[in-house]
Protein backbone atom coordinates (compact mmCIF):
# COMPACT_ATOMS: atom_id res chain seq x y z
CA UNK A 1 0.00 0.00 0.00
CA UNK A 2 1.32 3.15 -0.87
CA UNK A 3 1.64 6.09 1.66
CA UNK A 4 -0.71 8.28 -0.09
CA UNK A 5 -3.55 5.52 -0.21
CA UNK A 6 -2.41 4.28 3.99
CA UNK A 7 -3.29 7.89 4.55
CA UNK A 8 -6.57 8.25 2.86
CA UNK A 9 -8.04 4.88 5.34
CA UNK A 10 -6.55 6.94 7.98
CA UNK A 11 -8.66 9.80 7.57
CA UNK A 12 -11.63 7.59 6.09
CA UNK A 13 -14.70 8.65 9.07
CA UNK A 14 -15.53 4.75 9.23
CA UNK A 15 -12.09 4.20 10.63
CA UNK A 16 -12.11 6.58 12.78
CA UNK A 17 -15.68 5.96 14.21
CA UNK A 18 -14.21 2.42 14.51
CA UNK A 19 -11.27 3.16 16.69
CA UNK A 20 -13.95 5.62 18.70
CA UNK A 21 -16.52 2.63 19.08
CA UNK A 22 -13.74 0.15 20.08
CA UNK A 23 -12.60 2.25 22.52
CA UNK A 24 -16.44 3.36 24.19
CA UNK A 25 -17.15 -0.21 24.21
CA UNK A 26 -13.91 -1.75 26.27
CA UNK A 27 -14.06 1.50 28.55
CA UNK A 28 -18.16 0.50 29.07
CA UNK A 29 -17.02 -3.28 29.71
CA UNK A 30 -14.15 -2.23 32.43
CA UNK A 31 -16.33 0.00 34.37
CA UNK A 32 -19.28 -1.92 34.69
CA UNK A 33 -17.09 -4.63 36.28
CA UNK A 34 -15.17 -2.12 37.88
CA UNK A 35 -18.44 -1.08 39.13
CA UNK A 36 -19.49 -4.66 40.12
CA UNK A 37 -16.20 -5.17 42.38
CA UNK A 38 -16.50 -1.80 44.05
CA UNK A 39 -19.85 -2.88 45.06
CA UNK A 40 -18.38 -6.16 46.74
CA UNK A 41 -15.77 -4.66 48.51
CA UNK A 42 -16.89 -1.02 49.47
CA UNK A 43 -18.61 -2.27 52.53
CA UNK A 44 -15.28 -4.52 54.15
CA UNK A 45 -13.34 -1.26 53.13
CA UNK A 46 -15.55 0.96 54.80
CA UNK A 47 -15.54 -1.62 57.76
CA UNK A 48 -11.41 -1.87 58.36
CA UNK A 49 -10.92 1.84 58.20
CA UNK A 50 -13.67 3.19 60.92
CA UNK A 51 -11.91 0.00 62.72
CA UNK A 52 -8.27 1.68 62.58
CA UNK A 53 -9.56 5.36 63.15
CA UNK A 54 -11.95 3.85 66.25
CA UNK A 55 -8.01 1.91 67.16
CA UNK A 56 -6.04 5.02 67.14
CA UNK A 57 -9.02 7.05 68.87
CA UNK A 58 -9.25 4.26 71.79
CA UNK A 59 -5.28 4.78 71.62
CA UNK A 60 -5.70 7.94 73.03
CA UNK A 61 -8.27 7.49 75.47
CA UNK A 62 -6.46 3.99 77.48
CA UNK A 63 -8.60 5.06 80.74
CA UNK A 64 -11.80 5.03 78.94
CA UNK A 65 -13.25 1.76 79.63
CA UNK A 66 -16.45 1.94 76.58
CA UNK A 67 -15.64 5.38 74.37
CA UNK A 68 -17.81 6.11 71.83
CA UNK A 69 -16.91 8.89 69.36
CA UNK A 70 -19.35 10.95 67.49
CA UNK A 71 -17.59 13.61 65.02
CA UNK A 72 -17.80 17.23 66.06
CA UNK A 73 -18.08 19.85 63.23
CA UNK A 74 -15.00 21.68 62.80
CA UNK A 75 -15.77 25.20 62.87
CA UNK A 76 -13.41 28.01 61.66
CA UNK A 77 -11.54 29.08 64.63
CA UNK A 78 -10.15 25.25 65.36
CA UNK A 79 -9.26 25.16 61.45
CA UNK A 80 -7.36 28.33 62.90
CA UNK A 81 -5.79 27.42 65.43
CA UNK A 82 -4.56 24.51 64.19
CA UNK A 83 -3.04 26.39 61.30
CA UNK A 84 -1.31 28.62 63.91
CA UNK A 85 1.24 26.15 64.86
CA UNK A 86 1.59 24.65 61.09
CA UNK A 87 -0.88 21.71 61.36
CA UNK A 88 -4.06 20.98 59.35
CA UNK A 89 -7.20 19.57 60.93
CA UNK A 90 -8.90 16.56 59.94
CA UNK A 91 -11.39 15.09 61.54
CA UNK A 92 -12.30 16.28 66.01
CA UNK A 93 -14.54 13.52 67.96
CA UNK A 94 -15.64 13.66 70.98
CA UNK A 95 -15.10 11.81 73.18
CA UNK A 96 -17.65 9.53 75.35
CA UNK A 97 -17.61 6.92 77.95
CA UNK A 98 -20.44 5.46 79.54
CA UNK A 99 -22.76 8.26 78.26
CA UNK A 100 -20.49 11.46 79.68
CA UNK A 101 -18.10 13.11 77.99
CA UNK A 102 -14.40 12.86 78.83
CA UNK A 103 -12.84 14.36 76.09
CA UNK A 104 -11.98 15.15 72.54
CA UNK A 105 -9.52 12.85 69.98
CA UNK A 106 -7.93 15.29 67.41
CA UNK A 107 -6.88 14.03 64.03
CA UNK A 108 -4.34 16.10 62.45
CA UNK A 109 -1.75 16.36 60.03
CA UNK A 110 1.93 18.24 60.15
CA UNK A 111 4.65 17.71 57.91
CA UNK A 112 7.25 15.26 58.81
CA UNK A 113 11.00 15.33 56.91
CA UNK A 114 9.68 12.72 54.32
CA UNK A 115 6.00 13.99 54.19
CA UNK A 116 2.66 14.03 55.98
CA UNK A 117 2.21 12.78 59.87
CA UNK A 118 -0.85 11.97 60.17
CA UNK A 119 -2.11 11.43 63.81
CA UNK A 120 -4.31 11.28 66.75
CA UNK A 121 -4.22 13.38 69.95
CA UNK A 122 -6.31 13.03 72.62
CA UNK A 123 -7.47 15.86 75.60
CA UNK A 124 -9.37 15.50 78.28
CA UNK A 125 -12.33 17.57 79.37
CA UNK A 126 -9.24 20.22 81.22
CA UNK A 127 -7.10 20.53 78.28
CA UNK A 128 -4.69 17.52 79.17
CA UNK A 129 -3.33 15.03 76.72
CA UNK A 130 -4.54 11.79 77.35
CA UNK A 131 -2.22 10.45 74.44
CA UNK A 132 -0.53 11.05 70.93
CA UNK A 133 -1.04 8.04 68.10
CA UNK A 134 0.46 7.72 64.52
CA UNK A 135 -1.84 7.11 62.32
CA UNK A 136 -0.11 7.10 59.11
CA UNK A 137 3.04 8.37 58.13
CA UNK A 138 6.11 8.44 55.50
CA UNK A 139 9.46 9.06 57.85
CA UNK A 140 12.62 7.95 56.72
CA UNK A 141 12.87 3.88 58.44
CA UNK A 142 15.48 3.69 60.67
CA UNK A 143 15.55 7.37 62.00
CA UNK A 144 12.36 9.18 61.62
CA UNK A 145 10.81 5.94 62.28
CA UNK A 146 12.04 5.84 65.67
CA UNK A 147 9.37 8.63 66.73
CA UNK A 148 6.64 7.28 65.00
CA UNK A 149 7.58 3.74 67.20
CA UNK A 150 6.98 5.75 70.31
CA UNK A 151 10.74 5.23 70.92
CA UNK A 152 12.15 5.66 74.37
CA UNK A 153 14.05 8.98 75.51
CA UNK A 154 16.95 8.68 77.77
CA UNK A 155 15.01 9.76 79.88
CA UNK A 156 13.14 5.92 79.59
CA UNK A 157 9.62 8.06 78.47
CA UNK A 158 8.59 6.88 74.87
CA UNK A 159 8.84 9.97 72.68
CA UNK A 160 5.00 9.95 72.09
CA UNK A 161 4.70 9.25 75.98
CA UNK A 162 6.21 12.54 76.69
CA UNK A 163 3.40 14.77 75.60
CA UNK A 164 0.79 12.38 78.17
CA UNK A 165 -0.02 15.33 80.79
CA UNK A 166 0.84 18.59 78.85
CA UNK A 167 -1.86 20.98 78.83
CA UNK A 168 -2.59 23.89 76.93
CA UNK A 169 -1.08 25.80 79.71
CA UNK A 170 2.19 24.35 78.43
CA UNK A 171 2.27 26.00 75.26
CA UNK A 172 3.78 26.46 73.13
CA UNK A 173 5.31 23.17 72.77
CA UNK A 174 8.48 23.06 71.45
CA UNK A 175 11.49 20.81 71.20
CA UNK A 176 14.48 21.66 72.80
CA UNK A 177 12.55 23.41 75.85
CA UNK A 178 9.69 21.10 77.04
CA UNK A 179 9.85 18.53 74.43
CA UNK A 180 12.40 15.94 73.55
CA UNK A 181 13.67 15.26 70.65
CA UNK A 182 15.03 11.61 69.38
CA UNK A 183 19.14 12.36 68.53
CA UNK A 184 18.97 12.57 64.30
CA UNK A 185 15.29 12.77 63.90
CA UNK A 186 14.34 16.14 64.32
CA UNK A 187 12.35 17.04 62.24
CA UNK A 188 9.98 14.20 62.94
CA UNK A 189 10.01 15.19 66.42
CA UNK A 190 8.85 18.62 65.47
CA UNK A 191 6.44 17.43 63.16
CA UNK A 192 4.84 15.73 65.83
CA UNK A 193 5.04 18.59 68.11
CA UNK A 194 3.75 20.55 65.70
CA UNK A 195 0.48 18.13 65.38
CA UNK A 196 -0.24 17.92 69.17
CA UNK A 197 0.11 21.32 69.27
CA UNK A 198 -2.48 22.67 66.64
CA UNK A 199 -4.99 19.77 68.54
CA UNK A 200 -4.71 21.98 71.89
CA UNK A 201 -5.47 25.20 70.52
CA UNK A 202 -8.04 23.52 68.51
CA UNK A 203 -9.80 21.46 71.18
CA UNK A 204 -9.82 25.24 73.01
CA UNK A 205 -11.03 27.06 70.75
CA UNK A 206 -13.99 24.51 70.87
CA UNK A 207 -15.19 26.17 73.88
CA UNK B 1 5.50 -23.26 21.82
CA UNK B 2 8.73 -23.95 24.16
CA UNK B 3 6.89 -23.13 27.20
CA UNK B 4 10.25 -24.65 29.14
CA UNK B 5 12.33 -22.24 26.76
CA UNK B 6 9.25 -19.32 28.28
CA UNK B 7 10.21 -20.53 31.75
CA UNK B 8 14.09 -19.83 31.44
CA UNK B 9 13.42 -16.75 29.88
CA UNK B 10 11.38 -15.21 32.63
CA UNK B 11 13.78 -16.66 35.48
CA UNK B 12 16.61 -15.81 33.83
CA UNK B 13 17.81 -15.02 30.46
CA UNK B 14 15.45 -12.19 30.20
CA UNK B 15 13.56 -11.70 33.65
CA UNK B 16 11.98 -8.61 33.40
CA UNK B 17 13.98 -6.81 36.15
CA UNK B 18 17.42 -7.79 35.88
CA UNK B 19 17.86 -8.25 32.19
CA UNK B 20 14.76 -5.90 31.01
CA UNK B 21 15.24 -3.40 33.67
CA UNK B 22 11.62 -2.94 34.01
CA UNK B 23 9.70 -1.88 37.51
CA UNK B 24 12.51 -0.01 38.70
CA UNK B 25 10.29 2.19 40.73
CA UNK B 26 8.30 -0.10 42.94
CA UNK B 27 11.60 -2.75 43.23
CA UNK B 28 13.26 -0.09 44.76
CA UNK B 29 10.50 1.25 47.20
CA UNK B 30 9.19 -1.56 48.63
CA UNK B 31 11.40 -4.50 48.81
CA UNK B 32 12.49 -3.96 52.58
CA UNK B 33 10.70 -6.62 53.91
CA UNK B 34 9.57 -9.83 53.05
CA UNK B 35 5.91 -9.47 53.14
CA UNK B 36 5.66 -6.45 50.99
CA UNK B 37 7.80 -8.29 47.94
CA UNK B 38 5.61 -11.18 48.19
CA UNK B 39 2.31 -9.24 47.91
CA UNK B 40 3.89 -6.85 45.28
CA UNK B 41 5.35 -10.10 43.64
CA UNK B 42 2.18 -11.65 43.66
CA UNK B 43 -0.29 -8.95 42.67
CA UNK B 44 2.13 -7.81 39.64
CA UNK B 45 1.90 -11.69 38.86
CA UNK B 46 -2.14 -12.07 38.89
CA UNK B 47 -2.15 -8.59 36.95
CA UNK B 48 0.35 -9.85 34.52
CA UNK B 49 -1.21 -12.67 33.47
CA UNK B 50 -4.85 -11.49 33.34
CA UNK B 51 -3.84 -8.60 31.33
CA UNK B 52 -1.53 -10.98 29.00
CA UNK B 53 -4.59 -13.24 28.57
CA UNK B 54 -7.01 -10.41 28.06
CA UNK B 55 -5.14 -8.66 25.47
CA UNK B 56 -3.67 -11.39 23.74
CA UNK B 57 -7.94 -12.43 22.96
CA UNK B 58 -8.82 -9.26 21.81
CA UNK B 59 -5.17 -8.62 19.62
CA UNK B 60 -7.00 -9.53 16.51
CA UNK B 61 -10.02 -6.95 16.99
CA UNK B 62 -7.77 -4.21 18.39
CA UNK B 63 -6.92 -1.25 15.73
CA UNK B 64 -3.35 -0.69 15.75
CA UNK B 65 -3.59 2.61 16.02
CA UNK B 66 -5.02 2.90 19.84
CA UNK B 67 -3.68 -0.49 20.91
CA UNK B 68 -1.59 1.58 23.63
CA UNK B 69 -5.07 3.16 25.10
CA UNK B 70 -6.85 -0.34 24.84
CA UNK B 71 -3.55 -2.00 26.41
CA UNK B 72 -3.65 0.75 29.67
CA UNK B 73 -7.63 0.75 29.89
CA UNK B 74 -7.33 -3.10 30.56
CA UNK B 75 -4.17 -2.96 32.85
CA UNK B 76 -6.37 -0.40 34.69
CA UNK B 77 -9.38 -2.22 35.03
CA UNK B 78 -7.36 -5.42 36.83
CA UNK B 79 -5.18 -2.70 39.04
CA UNK B 80 -8.42 -1.26 40.20
CA UNK B 81 -9.93 -4.83 41.04
CA UNK B 82 -6.75 -5.61 42.59
CA UNK B 83 -6.68 -2.53 44.73
CA UNK B 84 -10.56 -2.96 45.95
CA UNK B 85 -9.70 -6.75 46.82
CA UNK B 86 -6.73 -5.93 48.96
CA UNK B 87 -7.90 -3.10 50.36
CA UNK B 88 -11.23 -5.22 51.55
CA UNK B 89 -9.65 -8.09 52.84
CA UNK B 90 -6.08 -7.60 53.21
CA UNK B 91 -5.84 -4.11 54.70
CA UNK B 92 -2.39 -4.26 56.65
CA UNK B 93 -0.70 -5.15 53.13
CA UNK B 94 -2.77 -3.05 50.79
CA UNK B 95 -1.04 0.24 53.27
CA UNK B 96 2.59 -1.29 53.53
CA UNK B 97 2.54 -0.96 49.48
CA UNK B 98 0.71 2.58 49.73
CA UNK B 99 0.75 3.71 46.53
CA UNK B 100 2.37 1.17 44.71
CA UNK B 101 -0.13 -1.21 43.97
CA UNK B 102 -2.30 1.53 41.87
CA UNK B 103 0.98 2.20 40.28
CA UNK B 104 1.31 -0.89 38.92
CA UNK B 105 -0.98 0.75 36.05
CA UNK B 106 2.26 2.53 34.87
CA UNK B 107 4.76 -0.65 35.60
CA UNK B 108 6.55 -1.00 32.76
CA UNK B 109 6.91 -4.91 33.14
CA UNK B 110 2.78 -5.05 32.29
CA UNK B 111 2.90 -2.58 29.27
CA UNK B 112 5.85 -4.28 27.96
CA UNK B 113 4.89 -7.52 27.94
CA UNK B 114 1.20 -6.56 26.36
CA UNK B 115 2.88 -5.12 23.57
CA UNK B 116 6.31 -7.11 23.20
CA UNK B 117 4.54 -10.53 23.42
CA UNK B 118 0.81 -10.61 24.25
CA UNK B 119 0.20 -8.76 20.87
CA UNK B 120 2.00 -10.85 19.16
CA UNK B 121 1.18 -14.10 20.38
CA UNK B 122 -2.33 -16.75 21.26
CA UNK B 123 -3.79 -16.73 24.58
CA UNK B 124 -2.33 -19.94 26.36
CA UNK B 125 1.58 -18.61 25.24
CA UNK B 126 0.45 -15.23 26.75
CA UNK B 127 -0.71 -16.97 30.03
CA UNK B 128 2.15 -18.90 30.59
CA UNK B 129 4.43 -15.75 29.79
CA UNK B 130 2.53 -13.67 32.05
CA UNK B 131 3.10 -16.42 34.94
CA UNK B 132 7.02 -17.28 34.14
CA UNK B 133 7.45 -13.18 34.13
CA UNK B 134 5.31 -12.57 37.06
CA UNK B 135 7.37 -15.07 38.64
CA UNK B 136 11.00 -13.87 37.64
CA UNK B 137 9.93 -10.55 39.24
CA UNK B 138 8.63 -12.11 42.47
CA UNK B 139 11.86 -13.89 42.87
CA UNK B 140 14.12 -11.29 42.60
CA UNK B 141 11.71 -9.12 44.62
CA UNK B 142 11.87 -11.95 47.44
CA UNK B 143 15.61 -11.90 46.75
CA UNK B 144 16.34 -8.18 47.16
CA UNK B 145 13.53 -8.35 50.24
CA UNK B 146 15.80 -10.85 52.19
CA UNK B 147 19.04 -9.24 51.54
CA UNK B 148 18.18 -5.83 52.38
CA UNK B 149 16.23 -6.84 55.26
CA UNK B 150 18.96 -8.78 56.78
CA UNK B 151 21.37 -7.02 56.58
CA UNK B 152 19.68 -3.05 56.84
CA UNK B 153 17.46 -4.14 59.64
CA UNK B 154 18.93 -7.75 60.90
CA UNK B 155 15.48 -9.33 60.76
CA UNK B 156 14.45 -12.02 58.28
CA UNK B 157 10.83 -13.02 57.36
CA UNK B 158 9.10 -9.12 58.47
CA UNK B 159 5.75 -8.93 58.44
CA UNK B 160 4.83 -11.94 58.08
CA UNK B 161 6.44 -13.99 60.50
CA UNK B 162 7.03 -13.78 64.57
CA UNK B 163 3.64 -11.67 64.62
CA UNK B 164 4.75 -8.84 62.00
CA UNK B 165 8.31 -7.78 63.53
CA UNK B 166 10.07 -10.87 61.75
CA UNK B 167 12.97 -13.16 62.90
CA UNK B 168 15.70 -11.01 64.96
CA UNK B 169 19.20 -12.47 63.37
CA UNK B 170 21.48 -9.99 63.73
CA UNK B 171 21.29 -7.46 66.48
CA UNK B 172 19.42 -3.99 65.64
CA UNK B 173 22.58 -1.95 66.31
CA UNK B 174 24.60 -3.91 63.57
CA UNK B 175 21.94 -3.25 60.51
CA UNK B 176 23.23 -1.40 57.80
CA UNK B 177 20.85 1.47 57.59
CA UNK B 178 21.36 2.64 54.46
CA UNK B 179 20.12 -0.16 52.72
CA UNK B 180 17.05 -0.15 53.81
CA UNK B 181 16.55 3.21 52.04
CA UNK B 182 16.42 3.87 47.95
CA UNK B 183 19.87 4.13 47.83
CA UNK B 184 20.63 0.79 48.87
CA UNK B 185 17.94 -0.41 46.47
CA UNK B 186 20.13 0.31 43.72
CA UNK B 187 23.25 -1.18 45.50
CA UNK B 188 21.61 -4.50 46.20
CA UNK B 189 20.33 -4.42 42.51
CA UNK B 190 23.40 -3.44 40.80
CA UNK B 191 24.88 -6.40 42.76
CA UNK B 192 22.33 -8.75 42.12
CA UNK B 193 22.71 -7.40 38.50
CA UNK B 194 26.35 -8.06 38.18
CA UNK B 195 26.34 -11.91 39.90
CA UNK B 196 23.97 -12.95 37.29
CA UNK B 197 25.77 -11.48 34.20
CA UNK B 198 29.39 -13.11 35.90
CA UNK B 199 26.73 -16.83 36.27
CA UNK B 200 25.70 -16.29 32.73
CA UNK B 201 28.74 -15.58 31.10
CA UNK B 202 30.89 -18.49 32.68
CA UNK B 203 29.45 -21.77 30.97
CA UNK B 204 30.16 -19.22 27.29
CA UNK B 205 33.85 -18.36 28.42
CA UNK B 206 34.33 -22.60 28.84
CA UNK B 207 33.05 -23.23 25.75
CA UNK B 208 35.39 -20.33 24.39
CA UNK B 209 38.30 -21.64 26.31
CA UNK B 210 37.80 -25.15 24.32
Amino acid sequence: MSKEAKEKIDMDPKYIIKLTVTLLITCVVVAGILGYVNSITAGPIADANAEKTNTALAAVFPDAAAPEFPEVEISDDMAAAATGYSATLENVYEVQDGGSTVGHAVKIIAAGSQGNIEMVVGVDADGVITGVSIVSNSETSGIGSKVMANTALPSGTGVLDQFIGKATSDQPLKVGSNVDAISGATVSSKGVTKGVNGALAAVEAIG
Amino acid sequence: MNFGKQFKEGLITNNPVLVQLLGMCSTMAITTSFFNGLGMGVAVLVILTLSNIIIAAIRKIVPDKIRIAMFIVVIAGFVTVVDLILKAFVPALSESLGVFIPLIVVNCIILGRAEAFAYKNGVLASAVDGICQGIGYTIVLLIMCIIRELLGSGTFGGGLLNGGAGLRLIPEQFGIKILTLPVGGFIVLGVLIAAMQWALARPKKKEESK
